[in-house]
């Protein structure tokens, strides 16, 4: 097995679209809908994230996807699979990173691989594991007891894991919650990189900036629903504001000014002392700077703002999120 | 490597590792073994301490005193004669005291000169809390002691006796031979039922359950690697149980091959009625809790520490059903008495209670959420 680049098992094509989901509901008693009727599908190689607060039904959705819970009704089809047929028969082209993964504490690294590998009846060199552990950078931990481990490695311990069959469709759920902001941009590099070699992948997070850096493609998911899909740049486009220049300093003085030269404009909410000026499309960014910057408006700097994922999912969601928790 | 094959190693492995793994299965047996066999084999000092009052100013009540002395399982300690027997006995919290009353001697001689004008026995008298062993001892020592001197007034020779014998009549066996199945079999279930609650709520809790439920094993497969674990773990801490036994206290019993089979039978039931609890449990505490609460009643109810026969007869209906109860009976069949015919009925009672609990596991156990 070759570690290096994935390859698809042979006599398999790769679909072009790996995962489709129609119609999917899952719902508890008495009136609970963890999943609302949501379809979707992921396309071959990419990484599409599903992005919600706790309790949107993402990880529901993703262990109906996994085989590990049964849904209330839809379809689903994974690697072109009817994952409500018989799952075996895909099992060895999914990987999976649970949510909260914890390592075996009692076990080194290269014996949790090994260990993992034979579960999967795949027949393991030594220098393959360690090719493995090569691959997540934990080659001078592969020794220490996994509970040794820091919160980051444990997690690269968890994707070495879910790598050990060489999936075509790798889950990871959540991988970098409570994780220090070193340690999440340690895992978002070794996330592109597996997605690099052609694995596609099913990410889901709450974490707007970890979604907006990773994914080609996301789906806001809230209260059981998808309400917003598209890759990052086409949801700021479609759900955000327009692209701001920033005159920082120029205040009402600056705000008059720009009203005589019939520029639409208008005081920063979040800091009074700058004007914003809205550009609705980006073949007139240049134009109008050059007009503000022939005018005499005093200010102390000028630059443009993009809106982002967090200002898409304030605007549809009507709330902000931090750590997965609306704050109102 | 199998599947199974590297799951047994595996999880050995981490047991191996955890310090309180291998404290519970192979040194707590064996620090049992030692502190028991300390406590009724240790040899030394053992007698009983008897407070003695006497009040008798003649040879009888000395007489008395004397024998107490010589059956050699007291020390006598004398209360002095101004003593408020009730108040020394509550200023000394005594469990038993023997009081020789004043004119013991005379009333002993007005019995024997003129029975006629006699009144009533002439008796000592035994303080103490019936619910202890030591006051029931010195109950029964002092009667024996009474009516030898009565025998020895009456110028009588005693005609009935009785002679101790040990029911296994082919080897010296001793105290310790009879208790090491108990000490065996509460190993083999304390070790397999409350490893397997703990290890279905840690499972749950961590997702490896989740996480196992998408390679190819099996339920089955990882229950019986669990089982084939446990048996041979539990194999081990019976030999070296045994050889410390035998080696501390010169025990007589004998590893049987029936012996085996039995822990490999006590393993499978008991690594499978974890599983079967571990349905029911969530998190670690709730395993704490519910491993408790079935077995350390089974322990005490199933003969393990006390013989069922001084137990009421409700709590060994009790223990009737327990298969614990069993596998304690099939082991002392097997390495105390030699009946292996007993032992296989024994043992069929426990396989049967573990195909049950292993069934109902399988059937009910998920890795998966509904």
């Amino acid at each position: 097995m070759d570690y290096a680049f994935a390859e698809l098992i042979e006599g398999a094509a790769m679909p072009e679209t790996v995962v489709e989901v129609r119609n999917l509901k899952k719902h508890y008693p008495p009136n609970v809908k963890a999943v609302d009727d949501i379809s979707f599908e992921i396309g071959a190689g990419t990484i599409f994230s599903m992005l919600g607060p706790n309790g949107a039904g993402k990880t529901t959705t993703v262990e109906i996807l996994e085989g590990l819970r049964h849904p209330t009704s839809g379809k689903a089809t994974v690697l072109g699979t009817d994952i409500f047929d018989d799952y075996s028969k895909i099992r060895k082209r999914v990987g999976t990173l649970p949510q909260n993964f914890e390592p075996f504490d009692l076990l080194k690294p290269w014996e949790a691989i090994t260990y993992w590998a034979n579960l999967y009846d795949i027949k393991i060199t030594r220098k393959e594991v360690d090719e493995l552990i090569e691959s997540v950078n934990l080659t001078d931990r592969k020794n220490l007891m996994s509970k040794k481990l820091s919160g980051g490695e444990k997690r690269k311990l968890g994707i070495a894991l879910s790598l050990v069959n060489n999936p075509e469709l790798l889950f990871l759920d959540e991988p970098t919650t409570g994780l220090d902001p070193k340690a999440r941009r340690d895992l978002w590099n070794l996330i592109n990189i597996i997605r690099d070699r052609g694995t596609t992948i099913f990410l889901t997070t709450h974490y707007l900036d970890e979604a907006e850096k990773l994914s080609d493609d996301v789906a806001i998911m809230h209260k059981g629903k998808i309400i917003a899909r598209g890759s990052p740049d086409e949801l700021v486009d479609k759900h955000g504001k327009s692209t701001m220049i920033v005159l920082e300093g120029s205040g009402k003085a600056g705000l008059a000014k720009l009203r005589q030269m019939n520029i639409e404009a208008s005081l920063d909410e979040l800091d009074g002392g700058n004007v914003l000026v809205p550009v609705k499309r980006h073949s007139e960014m240049r134009g109008m700077i050059a007009r503000i910057a022939s005018s005499d408006i005093a200010m102390d700097d000028i630059y443009t703002r993009r809106e982002t994922l967090e200002d898409v999912f304030l605007n549809l969601i009507g709330s902000k999120m931090e750590d997965g928790v609306l704050k109102e | 490597m199998s599947r199974l094959t590297s799951d047994i190693i595996n999880y050995g492995k981490q047991y191996l590792r955890s310090k309180i793994g291998m404290f519970f299965a192979v040194i707590f047996p064996i620090l049992l073994i030692l502190v028991f066999g300390a406590i009724f084999m240790g040899g030394g000092d053992s007698k009983i301490t008897v407070h003695v009052q006497n009040l008798d100013a003649g040879p009888f009540g000395d007489m008395f005193v004397e024998n107490m002395t010589k059956a050699g399982s007291f020390t006598i300690v004398d209360i002095p004669a101004n003593e408020n027997i009730t108040e020394y006995i509550k200023n000394k919290s005594l469990t038993v005291a023997v009081v020789v009353p004043a004119n013991f001697s005379a009333d002993i001689v007005a019995h024997m000169t003129d029975p006629a004008n006699a009144t009533g026995n002439v008796s000592v008298i035994v303080y103490g809390d019936p619910s202890k062993t030591t006051y029931n001892v010195v109950l029964g020592a002092s009667g024996a002691i009474t009516n030898a001197m009565n025998f020895g007034l009456a110028h009588a020779q005693p005609i009935l006796g009785v002679e101790a014998r040990q029911i296994a009549q082919t080897q010296k066996f001793n105290y310790m031979d009879f208790y090491l199945p108990g000490i065996i079999g509460m190993t083999v279930m304390t070790n397999a039922l409350f490893a397997m609650t703990s290890i279905c709520a840690e499972y749950r809790q961590r997702t490896y359950f989740k996480l196992l439920a998408t390679t190819n094993l099996k339920k089955w497969e990882w229950l019986v690697s669990k089982f084939i674990f446990y048996a041979a773990l539990l194999s081990l801490s019976l030999v070296l149980t045994y050889l410390v036994g035998r080696m501390a206290f010169n025990m007589q019993s004998v590893l049987t091959p029936m012996a085996f089979v039995l822990i490999a039978a006590g393993a499978f039931t008991f690594t499978s009625m974890g599983m079967l609890l571990g349905v029911f449990i969530k998190d670690p505490e709730g395993a704490a809790a519910v491993a408790n609460a079935v077995g350390f009643p089974m322990m005490f109810l199933s003969g393990s520490f006390f013989p069922l026969e001084v137990m009421p007869s409700y709590l060994q209906a009790i223990a009737g059903a327990l298969p614990l109860t069993y596998l304690n009976n099939g082991l002392r069949d097997t390495m105390v008495y030699f009946n292996d015919t007993s032992a296989l009925v024994n043992l069929a009672v426990v396989f049967a209670c573990g195909l049950i609990f292993f069934v109902l596991a399988s059937k009910f156990m998920s890795w998966k959420e509904k």
